[in-house]
């Protein structure tokens, strides 16, 4: 028996493509930010909402994975950015070679920010590095506080988990508190912004992170 | 339930691996996975002998070793002649 020591990562092909993507954004200075959550959580509103606060002539593109439907797409694509729908076909995440495909025939010169919207799951996304320069993990008060113990591995990632659907607070028993409480557990000192959506309320402090991250990069 | 892409992985880079030993068969699969990765063991180990069945690599087993983080490694091959 020959035993053969590898030590290699088991998505080093993966990993491999999404270090050359995240050479190809940072060469440009473009911010890539890949936002990771459970279906229903308000990903597509909160790029709505953030879309359409930026001024025309932002230098800002959209990538959207689901596994069937252009949807998001088409309800993204209202506010005159580019927008390019990536269809799974059944797989429960993106991968670093779907990007790279989904941004064949873009000028990325024209671009300093990707938002790219993974397939609504808080596990299999985890896995995959895109060559983004930080994941975002959104968490909606219609869930349960203590998603982050339920799903330690994206809460870990994430640098920032965004807290969406505060409007309906007075409505549900969730805890922000001890949500707050949990995501820390996990990721001990994670940033984390409270937003509604529907409301807007938050929103300004979630577009002051975005420009100061943009403007770093 | 990506286990099936991360199966598929493992096999890719086994492959790859056996081929640089040509004549030797491989018989284990040393993985290191981590709480955080995001992986079930069990549906990995599922989908690795279902897609091994009937290939070179039908008596290869896994051998799955814990690991505190995120960690997805393929750590070593054991090979017969």
């Amino acid at each position: 028996m020959e035993r053969v020591p590898l030590e290699r990562k088991v998505l080093s092909e993966n990993d491999r493509i999404a270090g050359e993507l995240r050479a190809r954004f940072a060469q440009r200075g473009i911010l890539v930010l890949n936002f990771i959550s459970s279906p229903g959580s308000g990903k597509t509103a909160l790029l709505e909402r953030t879309l359409e606060a930026f001024p025309k002539g932002t230098r800002v593109a959209v990538l959207t994975g689901d596994i069937q439907t252009d949807n998001d797409a088409q309800r993204l694509a209202r506010y005159g950015f580019p927008v390019r729908q990536i269809t799974t076909a059944g797989a429960c995440h993106l991968d670093a070679r779907m990007i790279e495909r989904g941004l064949e025939g873009w000028d990325l010169d024209q671009l300093d920010l990707l938002l790219i919207e993974n397939v609504g799951n808080l596990v299999c996304p985890t896995s995959y590095d895109l060559g983004e320069r930080a994941k975002i993990v959104v968490l909606s008060v219609t869930e349960g506080e203590d998603k982050p113990l339920k799903y330690p591995g994206i809460f870990h990632k994430a640098e920032l988990m965004i807290l969406n659907k505060i409007d309906l607070l007075p409505y549900v028993p969730f805890k922000a508190e001890l949500a707050r409480e949990c995501a820390n557990r996990v990721h001990p000192g994670i940033e984390i912004l409270e937003v509604s959506c529907t409301t807007g309320a938050g929103l300004d402090v979630w577009q002051a992170w975005l420009e100061e991250r943009r403007r770093a990069s | 339930m990506h286990e099936m892409g991360i199966a598929s992985s493992v096999i890719e880079s086994v492959l790859a691996e056996a081929a640089r030993h040509p004549g030797a068969r491989v018989t284990k699969v040393g993985l290191r996975i981590g709480e955080l990765a995001g992986v079930d063991q069990a549906s990995l180990t599922f989908c690795f002998e279902a897609l091994v069945k009937e290939t070179e690599l039908e008596s290869a087993i896994l051998a799955i070793e814990d690991a505190g983080c995120d960690e997805l490694d393929l750590t070593y091959l054991e090979m017969e002649e």
